[in-house]
């Protein structure tokens, strides 16, 4: 309620109690319309105060706060008992308990340990529970197993520890102080509306000081010229449209949330349209998180997989015998179920119970094969091993479902070159073949290859055992391995990747063409991420890094010339040396940047660096440690889904989908809003030099007033409204998604040409039809345009009863005051009318309304039917209320100004028609804004 | 922005105000200035040829004898006279320069009713009716005689100071010109006056000339400055001959009559006017 338009219109209110004050002591006849539109002025300010904070109060929402984070209880041995505590009344040495399910409730270090795990995902974003042990095993806490995290969970086991850290100083603690440490500077649009402000105040302040000066040299009263003033103010100040602008901004961050884009911060929503740098996370927002097999490899060939979302068949060629025997394995040697009761579910939205490789290959094994657990069933299984992380390997026996077979069935999974090892020969064509090098050699490719894409792979194998040696009856014993685990029959390999959303190809590429850099940034391993990024466009297919060029020219890596390669891949160790320096080198020279094995830390760092070129930054986050990084760019984005409260807090935005191209479709919707509010100020802006106009004119022509304070206000704060809310549902005109992200500095919101062009043509033109209107209906109760020019102080005189008109009539004070009104209602009607003119030609600044259409944009047409309906409703409902200054019009005064309405429109198809013709034109440079 | 010192705004207002290496000032080079100059001159030329075409249309669509529209002006207000400054006619009897400006101010507005004048210029009329003229609308119109004499002791004639010397003041009542208005549909409208809110009997006579203080038919109705040339409004003269000495007295004349309006509460001359005698010694 303070700042910008809400001053100059506190000092037109406190000069109009002024005023009134002195025209009340001096006992003017009278003084209380001054009282009023101080009143009125005062309450503008304040309702519009109270409607921008209730519209920030119910967009900032916030969420959970770090307070929740806090356990209630924990458990402490103090004086040698066990004591339950509040967490916040431990103290550093404290011994505290921790069991399953456990919130930690400080940073301890573990003095004992029995199959503890913790999950990390709150602070770290490592899904995979961690075990916990008393050793200590790294010289960074963070990655040591003997410290347990506040605020993170125990999944299972027990512990003790010794209190190290409690609160604020806790490793979460000193996040979110960092968090909060971290300065949010002003939002790009905060930046437009006050340079807007700037300049309209600027330009009400300058003229009506000028005027002042003007009116006091032309000997008026000192009283008079301070009404002027006012007057000045109030036409001059687009009282409705930051109520407007707000109103805007929220009908967007609605249509983004449809779009799963929750803002939580309104002036976010033109941030994200003017983001010229995404910092985008790698699992779960560019991939879909899951695990699919991609790649297979037997007869000695590769095929691919579908890995797309909805996958319901698989079309690569199963007619191989070793496909039958593969697929086999695959089925069988699987721990992983799926969860009951989910038949009519799609396969792959079923959920499952297993490890993300396991549930790969179960899905992959449902969609090809069908009921996977019948199959299991007919196969009964005899023994097992599951997989440990010293064999490497899983293997299960079975009974086949063939009658006539009694042969056991043994299947193993496991890392490639473990399995091969155990093997002696190998399937092609459903025929076993023995494993001689030129098979190895293949067999080394194809790992190559797919370990090269960054896929995850795993080697197949099976054996049937001899049914002589291992009758029905032979107790296997996984135990003492009473069966052979070596010259096995290798069948093939298997890779899995988390494929990347099917969206995001399309999406990265718009963010290309609507020139907008994304850098991937993601904790895993370079090759992956490498594979990722190139599969969703992040690495075109034609650019390499410098690395790929020194494998293409054979030369070291050091002699390549660093500036040529236009992709990077920088890995979370090297940014851990590089200076400032280096790392903007880095941003600046490669167009295709993929951060590897970072930190969440590092996105920080990453972050700052973007935001040193002079970009908007936007970047994606779920981990609290990334909570600094999402409130240090200029719009921080969480995963809904994923996200940690901590993100959800420190950020701007919340993606509830956790899909990257809901960022592009925000993005969209962001560069649109920028485009509509430049239209609704556009629009706002040029009916206040028609409302300006009279009061100069007043002034130096000492003609009747055409239009009174009240009246202004019933304009910006009636009329108008709808209307101007109402260009905020404009299409966009050409594809917003093909142009470059604006220039901060130089694509400003208000510039000169939009300015000077809403002021000084359309608002002239409009003022010129106003007074056409206002001169006819004073013309025709008898006063021509000749006689009112100068009859200023004999007209408002309270004394003269008996003015004469051009007929030779005699008017008393208050007849002339009515007519007075009847002008302003003229003047209104007038405005309204060619509004209607400004709001049609204001649907597009390039394009012909007809390319447009007049139609698509519905709610421009509540507009003009809103803006006629107040219209009516105050000259003819509210027309006998004398304080408001209205009266009932004469219809036909509702014309006089529509050949000026359709001299507007006109004239801007033409400005536009050149603007298209000729761009780059003069014609163009000063008249396109 | 804020960081900028004032000398550095300097430099830049006076790299604004003349760039001598693009040789551009406030931003625009030579003949971009001119081709923006000429543009506006263009552009407004136009649209003040665009205003003046719409106004000289509209004033075609006028009649130069009647006005389209009396339905503000109507029904009549009324006005006094002497008109100084406002609506209180306050003098010292003993004191000739307290009451001669208003004397004046009565002789001057009276020198148009002058019996001569009136004789030479105006024709004398059928009382008691209308005294309507048919014919071409753009023909000059006759003026009835309305001669300062009729007023009798408030002609200033008999007495040049119309009373203020003997404390008796004149005062003349006159009924606004509307085009075309004819006054009490047939029956002369006729003035009144009474204390406004006070003691009625502070007031205790006052005489009306001409006629019992009515204004006759035969001066309506009134066709225009430009054919009624001659056109003098008829006036009604309160001659206030017993009025409270040393007091204000508040008092509120209007007319009656059929159509004639006199409670409006925001117009106080509508049919009425209200104003205070103060006569003191």
């Amino acid at each position: 309620m303070v700042g910008g338009f809400s001053i100059l219109l506190w000092i037109g209110a406190a000069f109009s109690w002024i005023s009134f004050g002195i025209q009340f002591a001096q006992g003017a006849e009278s003084p209380f319309d001054n009282l009023y539109l101080g009143v009125v002025l005062a309450l503008v300010v304040i309702l519009t105060g109270i409607f921008a904070y209730y519209q920030e109060a119910k967009s900032t929402n916030i969420m959970a706060s770090f307070s929740k984070m806090i356990p209630q209880q924990a458990l402490v041995i103090r004086d040698a008992e066990k004591k339950e505590l509040p967490a916040d009344q431990l103290v550093v040495g404290d011994i505290v308990e921790i069991k399953g399910g456990d919130r930690i409730p400080a940073d301890i270090r573990l003095i004992f340990t029995q199959g503890c795990k913790v999950d990390n995902s709150s602070l770290t974003g490592e899904s995979e529970p961690q075990s916990r042990s008393c050793d200590f095993t790294h010289e960074n806490p963070l990655e040591t197993r003997n410290i347990a995290f506040y605020s993170t969970t125990c999944v299972e086991g027990t512990a003790t520890g010794i209190v190290i850290n409690t609160g604020d100083r806790t490793i979460i603690g000193r996040i979110a102080s960092l968090a909060s440490g971290v300065g949010n500077g002003k939002t790009p649009i905060a930046i437009e509306i006050e340079h807007f402000v700037y300049l309209v105040a600027g330009v009400a302040i300058s003229i009506g000081v000028l005027f002042f000066i003007i009116s006091v040299s032309m000997r008026y009263k000192i009283l008079d010229s301070i009404i002027f003033l006012i007057g000045i103010i109030v036409a001059n100040v687009p009282e409705g449209l930051l109520a407007t602008v707000t109103v805007s901004l929220s009908l967007t961050a609605k249509r983004m949330a449809k779009k799963n884009c929750l803002v939580k911060n309104l002036e976010a929503v033109e941030t994200l349209g003017s983001t010229s740098i995404i910092c985008s996370d790698k699992t779960g927002t560019l991939t879909q998180n899951r695990m699919t097999v991609a790649h297979l490899w037997f007869d000695d060939q590769i095929y691919s997989a579908d890995t797309s979302e909805d996958q319901t068949t698989q079309p690569f060629d199963q007619s191989s015998q070793t496909w039958t025997a593969l697929s086999k394995i695959v089925t069988l040697c699987n721990r992983a179920e799926f969860r009951p009761g989910q038949e009519n579910l799609p396969v792959m939205k079923r959920v499952v119970v297993g490890d993300a490789s396991e549930t790969a290959l179960l899905k992959f094994a449902e969609v090809v094969l069908g009921d996977v657990m019948d199959i299991r069933a007919r196969n009964k299984k005899v023994a097992e091993i599951p997989f440990n992380s010293t064999n490497k390997f899983q293997l299960s026996i079975h009974e086949t479902d063939d009658r006539n077979d009694k042969r056991f069935l043994l299947v193993m999974k496991g890392a490639p070159e473990r399995i091969l090892e155990r093997c002696s020969t190998i399937m092609i064509n459903g025929k076993e073949e023995p494993l001689d090098s030129e098979k190895a050699e293949a067999f080394q490719t194809a790992y190559m290859e797919l370990g090269g894409m960054g896929e995850r792979v795993l080697g197949f194998c099976h054996l049937y055992l001899p049914e002589n040696e291992f009758p029905d009856t032979y107790p296997f014993d996984t135990d003492s391995m009473n069966f052979p685990t070596s010259n096995l029959c290798f069948v093939g390999l298997l890779s899995m990747i988390d494929p990347p959303r099917s969206t995001v190809p399309d999406a990265v590429s718009k963010c290309r063409s609507a020139g907008i850099k994304v850098i991937m940034v993601t904790g895993d391993h370079p090759i992956t991420a490498k594979a990722i990024a190139k599969s969703v466009g992040i690495i075109s297919a034609t650019s390499e890094t410098v690395e790929d060029m020194a494998k293409r020219l054979n030369v070291p890596v050091e002699r390549v010339d660093r500036r040529q390669a236009t992709a990077a891949v920088v890995n979370g160790m090297e940014l851990k040396d590089m200076s400032l320096q280096q790392l903007d080198e880095v941003l600046c020279n490669h167009s295709e940047i993929v951060f590897a094995r970072t930190s969440p830390q590092q996105k920080l760092i990453i972050v700052e660096g973007c935001q040193r070129q002079g970009a908007v930054v936007a970047v994606t986050g779920d981990g609290v440690n990334d909570s600094p990084a999402l409130k240090k760019a200029d719009i921080g984005i969480a995963m809904g889904i994923a996200g940690s409260d901590a993100a959800k807090n420190a950020a701007d935005m919340v993606l509830l989908d956790d899909n990257f191209a809901s960022i592009v479709t925000g993005v969209e919707e962001g560069r649109l809003i920028f485009d509509n509010l430049k239209k609704t100020i556009a629009y706002t802006l040029t009916k206040n030099i028609a409302e300006l106009c009279p009061f100069l004119i007043y002034i130096i022509a000492s003609i009747p007033m055409p239009i009174g304070t009240i009246t202004i206000l019933f304009i910006d704060l009636g009329t108008d409204i709808i209307p101007s809310v109402a260009l905020a549902y404009e299409k966009a005109e050409s594809d917003i998604m093909n142009r470059r992200p604006r220039n901060k500095s130089k694509d400003r919101l208000v510039n000169e040409q939009l300015a000077v062009y809403s002021y000084l043509h359309i608002g002239i033109m409009q003022s010129v039809g106003a007074f056409v209107t206002y001169f006819t209906v004073y013309a025709e109760q008898g006063f021509l345009p000749t006689t009112l020019l100068g009859v200023r102080v004999n007209w408002e005189s309270n004394a003269i009863n008996d003015f004469e008109d051009s007929y030779g009539q005699e008017w008393t004070k208050y007849q002339r005051t009515y007519l007075q009104w009847t002008g302003y209602t003229a003047f209104f009607v007038s405005i309204t009318i060619q509004q209607v003119a400004d709001l049609i030609i204001r649907k597009t600044r390039r394009n012909s309304i007809f390319q447009q259409g007049l139609f698509r944009n519905k709610v421009i047409w509540v507009g003009i039917f809103s803006q006629i309906g107040i219209a009516l409703i105050l000259t003819y409902g509210l027309g006998h209320v004398t304080a408001l200054n209205f009266t009932p019009l004469r219809f036909q005064y509702w014309f006089v100004a529509v050949p000026f309405a359709i001299l507007i429109w006109v004239y801007d198809e033409v400005r536009k028609l050149f603007i298209r013709r000729y761009p780059g034109s003069w014609w163009d440079k000063n008249m396109y804004y | 922005m804020g960081s900028k010192t004032w000398r550095e705004l300097a430099g830049d207002l006076k790299l604004f105000l003349w760039n001598r290496e693009e040789r551009t000032c406030m931003g625009r080079t030579a003949t971009s200035w001119g081709l923006i100059l000429l543009f506006y001159f263009v552009f407004y030329t136009c649209l003040a040829g665009m205003f003046a075409f719409c106004m000289y249309v509209m004033l075609l669509t006028l009649s130069p004898y009647t006005p389209t529209y009396r339905d503000r002006v109507s029904p009549p207000g009324v006005m006094i006279r002497p008109y100084l400054h406002g609506f209180t006619i306050a003098f010292n009897v003993s004191k000739r320069s307290t009451w001669q400006p208003y004397v004046d101010s009565m002789h001057r507005f009276l020198a148009a009713y002058d019996d001569k004048v009136q004789e030479e210029k105006n024709i004398e009329c059928v009382a008691g009716r209308y005294f309507v003229q048919g014919g071409h609308e753009g023909e000059e119109k006759k003026a009835c005689r309305f001669k300062r004499s009729l007023l009798q002791s408030c002609s200033g004639l008999g007495d040049p100071t119309f009373g203020y010397s003997r404390g008796q003041p004149c005062v003349l009542l006159k009924m606004n010109r509307i085009i075309g208005y004819r006054p009490g549909a047939g029956v002369p409208v006729s003035v009144d006056c009474k204390v406004q809110k006070g003691n009625e009997s502070d007031l205790r006579s006052v005489d009306f000339y001409p006629g019992n203080g009515t204004f006759d038919l035969m001066y309506y109705p009134y066709y225009g400055k430009i054919t009624h040339v001659n056109y003098t409004s008829p006036l009604v003269a309160m001659h206030f001959t017993d009025v409270k000495r040393n007091n204000l007295v508040p008092i509120q004349c209007s007319l009656k009559g059929e159509g004639i309006i006199n409670d409006v509460n925001n117009d106080r001359f509508l049919g009425r006017i209200l104003f205070t005698l103060s006569i003191g010694k």
